[in-house]
C-alpha cells in the first residue's frame, strides 16, 4: 500500500500570526520602558561627563575631558575610588566566607532546617536598608553606649571604646549584612545542583570531609560563587545609603561623593564622570571575577555540563 | 594501549568481610533488621531484593556512609563500625557513576591515590595501568561528560580498584545502562574482580545480574535475609515462596500429604491431580509446592495416562509467543494460576496449538516439585 492511497483530507486551519512577531510584540512594553527610563537618562548623564559647565551653570558644548582629568589627578578623589574598591573587595570576601556554611545548610540540610535557615537569611531583606543601617549605628557607636563597646566593656576587654563607626570597617560590616542573602542564594542553588554522590565518592576514596569540600564541592560551586561575587561587589561599590550613614568622612565612597557633587556642588559634569567610573567598576568587576575565579574552572565546568 | 606499556600493575589487598547483627532504624521504620553475613576474601556476593528491602542501606553501612543503629562491620577481621568512611580503604561504584565532572579521567582515577599521599611520579603509572585494565588508556585527558555511560562506569571502576581496596562495593552500578551494554559490563566487571581477587558486594534488584555475576546471592526482604546461597541453590532450592517468586517465575500449588510410597510422599493437589515429592521437610500435612514453569509440559486431557510424574488438569487462558519460549497461562480448577514455558526449539513447530479455553493436562517430573515455606 502506498502513501498516496491514504485519505488526505486536511484539518481546517486558522490564521496564526508568525511566532517571532508575537514575541517581539510582547517584549515591546518592557523594552520601551527600559529605553525611556534607563538607557536614555544614562546616556544623557554620561554625556554630561564630557561636556562643560561654565559659571552660568548651563551644561553644553564644547566637549572636554577636564572632569576626568580632575578625577584622576586629585589625590582626594583617587582616595575615594580606592576606598570604594577596598570596601567592595572586603565585603565580597567576607560575604562569601559567611555564605558558604549558610548555603550548605540550605542545600544539604533536612527540609525543615533548610527552610528555616533560608527564611533567616532572606528575612532581613524585607526590612528597609535604612532601618537596618540605623541598627548598625546603634551597634557600632563609637561612644561607650554603642552595643559593641558596651559588650566589650562588660566582658572586660580593654578600656578605651573601639572606634569602628565612621570608618571603612563600619561600611564593610553593614554591607556584609545587607548583601549576604544575595551571595547565599546563588551559592545554595549551585550547591544543591551538585550530586550528593560526588561527595560520597570522594569520601569513600579516602578524602576527609574538608578535603572533599576543597577538591569537589568548592570547585563545583564556582558558578554560584561567581554570580554572588559579581552581584555583591558591584552593589557594594555602587552603594549609597550604607556608606552615607555609617561611613562618615573617613569612609567616603564614590556613591556619596557623586551625590555631593550633584546636590551640594551642583557640578554635574564631575558627578557624571564619577557615575561613569562607577559603571566602569561594576562592569570591570563582572569581567574581573570571571577572569580571576572562574576563567579556567568555569570553562571546564561549562564543558562538563555543570550550571 | 595495553598494560604492557606501563611498569605498574594493578593489584589488590582483598580482605574478608563480616557483618553481625547489623541494624538500621530510620525514625520508626526498621530498614535493616539484624543482618549477619560472612563474605570470604575474593568472593562476590550480590544483595538482591525488591526496592525498600534494605540492601542499599546495608551496603552504605558497610561503606561507612550510614551509621548502623546496632551491629558491627568487620573488614579483614578488624572492627570498622566506628571507623570514618575515608579510612576504610573501600572502592565503590555508584549507579550514577559519580565521576568528578571538573576533573579529567586521569585526575578522577588519581584522586584516591592523591588522598593516600602517593607521590605524583608513582601515581602516573598506576593510573595508566588502571585505565589500561578497563581499556580506556587513550581517554585519560577527556572530561567525564565526553564519555558514554558505559565508559564512565569503567572509569569509575578504574578509580575504585587503583587504590587496591580491601573491598569493592557496587551500588546498582549498571542500572542506568541499556540491556546489551549492561550484559557485557556484567561480564567485564566480573572478570576484573576475579582476576584481581577483590572481595565485592553487589547491590542489585536485577535477578539476572545477581545470577550472572555473583558467587553467592543474598535474597533480602523487609530488612532481613531471606536466603543465602549460590545462584544454583537459590534458583533450584528456594526456601520460601518469596524467594521462589522473586528469582525466576514459579507456580505455587497447595496440597495435602495423603501417604507414602517407595519414591516419597504422595500429595493430593487442591486443584485436582496428584504430585509425588521425595524432598520433605518433616511430616507436615499441608504443603506448598513450587514448580518452575519450564518444567511443566502440556498434553491433551485424554493423554494424561501417558504422562507420569505429577500433574493436574488446567484450562488455557492465554498463549504468548516470547521468542525462546511460548508462555502458556492457565487456571486450575480451584482458580489458582498455572504457567508453563514451552521451549521453541529451532525447526520445531511450536508444539501442539493450545488456544484459550482448551482443557489440558499439565504435568512435570516429580523431581521438579520443591516444598517452600509460605512466606
Amino acid at each position: 500500500m502506498t502513501a498516496s492511497a491514504l485519505p488526505t483530507t486536511d484539518m481546517p486551519t486558522r490564521f496564526a500570526p508568525p511566532r517571532l512577531l508575537v514575541g517581539v510584540a510582547m517584549l515591546l512594553p518592557a523594552l520601551g520602558f527600559l529605553l525611556a527610563f534607563l538607557v536614555l537618562p544614562s546616556v544623557i548623564l554620561l554625556s554630561y561627563s564630557v561636556l562643560s559647565q561654565p559659571q552660568s551653570g548651563d551644561i553644553g558644548l564644547p566637549f572636554t575631558a577636564s572632569s576626568y582629568q580632575r578625577l584622576i589627578s586629585s589625590p582626594a578623589y583617587r582616595h575615594v575610588a580606592m576606598t570604594t574598591l577596598r570596601v567592595a573587595l572586603f565585603t565580597s570576601l567576607f560575604t562569601s566566607l559567611l555564605a558558604y556554611p549558610l548555603a550548605m545548610a540550605i542545600a544539604y540540610g533536612r527540609p525543615l532546617f533548610s527552610r528555616i535557615t533560608m527564611s533567616l537569611v532572606v528575612l532581613p531583606l524585607v526590612v528597609s536598608v535604612v532601618v537596618r543601617t540605623y541598627g548598625w549605628q546603634l551597634v557600632l557607636g563609637n561612644s561607650g553606649t554603642g552595643v559593641l563597646n558596651w559588650l566589650l566593656h562588660v566582658l572586660g576587654a580593654g578600656t578605651a571604646p573601639v572606634q569602628v563607626m565612621f570608618t571603612e570597617w563600619a561600611i564593610v560590616i553593614a554591607s556584609v549584612h545587607v548583601f549576604l542573602p544575595l551571595m547565599v542564594l546563588p551559592l545554595a542553588a549551585s550547591l544543591a545542583r551538585i550530586e550528593p554522590s560526588l561527595n560520597e565518592a570522594a569520601r569513600v576514596l579516602g578524602a576527609p570531609a574538608w578535603r572533599a569540600f576543597v577538591r569537589i564541592t568548592l570547585p563545583l560551586s564556582v558558578p554560584g560563587l561567581i554570580a554572588g561575587l559579581t552581584i555583591v561587589f558591584s552593589l557594594t561599590a555602587a552603594s549609597y545609603v550604607t556608606p552615607q550613614m555609617v561611613g562618615g568622612s573617613r569612609g567616603l565612597m564614590l556613591g556619596v561623593l557623586l551625590e555631593q557633587q550633584i546636590n551640594t556642588s551642583f557640578d554635574w559634569p564631575m558627578g557624571a564622570a564619577i557615575a561613569a567610573v562607577m559603571v566602569g567598576i561594576a562592569l570591570g568587576a563582572t569581567a574581573g571575577v570571571e577572569w580571576l575565579v572562574g576563567r579556567r574552572a568555569a570553562a571546564r565546568l561549562r564543558r562538563s555540563g555543570a550550571r | 594501549m595495553t598494560a604492557k606499556a606501563t611498569a605498574a600493575k594493578v593489584t589488590s589487598r582483598a580482605a574478608d568481610l563480616a557483618v553481625s547483627g547489623l541494624t538500621k532504624v530510620f525514625g520508626t521504620t526498621i530498614a535493616v533488621d539484624g543482618i549477619t553475613l560472612r563474605i570470604a576474601s575474593g568472593e562476590l556476593v550480590a544483595l538482591l531484593g525488591p526496592s525498600g528491602c534494605g540492601k542499599t542501606t546495608t551496603l552504605r553501612m558497610i561503606a561507612g556512609l550510614v551509621e548502623p543503629t546496632e551491629g558491627d562491620v568487620l573488614i579483614g577481621g578488624l572492627r570498622v563500625t566506628r571507623t570514618p568512611v575515608h579510612r576504610r580503604n573501600i572502592g565503590m561504584l555508584f549507579q550514577n557513576y559519580a565521576l568528578f565532572p571538573h576533573l579529567s579521567v586521569a585526575e578522577n582515577v588519581a584522586f584516591g591515590l592523591e588522598m593516600r599521599g602517593v607521590s605524583k611520579a608513582a601515581i602516573r603509572p598506576k593510573v595508566a595501568a588502571a585505565l589500561a585494565l578497563v581499556q580506556l588508556g587513550s581517554f585519560a585527558d577527556r572530561l567525564p561528560a565526553a564519555l558514554s555511560g558505559g565508559q564512565q562506569q569503567r572509569v569509575a571502576l578504574a578509580r575504585a580498584i587503583v587504590i587496591e581496596p580491601a573491598l569493592l562495593l557496587l551500588d546498582e552500578p549498571l542500572g542506568a545502562l541499556d540491556r546489551n551494554l549492561r550484559e557485557s559490563m556484567q561480564v567485564e566487571i566480573r572478570q576484573i574482580q576475579k582476576r584481581l581477587g577483590i572481595t565485592a558486594v553487589l547491590v542489585t534488584h536485577d535477578q539476572e545480574e545477581a545470577l550472572t555475576m555473583a558467587d553467592r546471592v543474598v535474597i533480602m526482604n523487609g530488612g532481613r535475609l531471606e536466603q543465602v546461597g549460590t545462584p544454583e541453590e537459590i534458583y533450584s532450592r528456594p526456601r520460601t515462596r518469596f524467594v521462589a517468586s522473586f528469582i525466576g517465575a514459579s507456580n505455587f500449588l497447595h496440597g495435602r500429604v495423603i501417604g507414602h510410597d517407595g519414591s516419597g510422599l504422595r500429595i493430593a493437589l487442591t486443584g485436582g491431580g496428584e504430585a509425588c515429592m521425595s524432598h520433605s521437610d518433616g511430616e507436615t500435612k499441608e504443603v506448598l509446592i513450587s514448580v518452575r514453569p519450564e518444567a511443566v509440559s502440556l498434553a491433551a486431557l485424554e493423554e494424561r495416562a501417558q504422562h507420569g510424574g505429577s500433574g493436574l488438569p488446567a484450562t488455557v487462558q492465554q498463549v504468548v509467543y516470547r521468542g525462546q519460549a511460548t508462555h502458556v497461562h492457565m487456571t486450575l480448577d480451584d482458580g489458582a494460576p498455572l504457567l508453563a514455558f514451552l521451549p521453541n526449539r529451532q525447526g520445531e513447530k511450536a508444539k501442539e496449538d493450545f488456544s484459550p479455553g482448551n482443557r489440558v493436562w499439565a504435568s512435570w517430573p516429580s523431581s521438579s516439585n520443591w516444598p517452600v515455606a509460605d512466606g
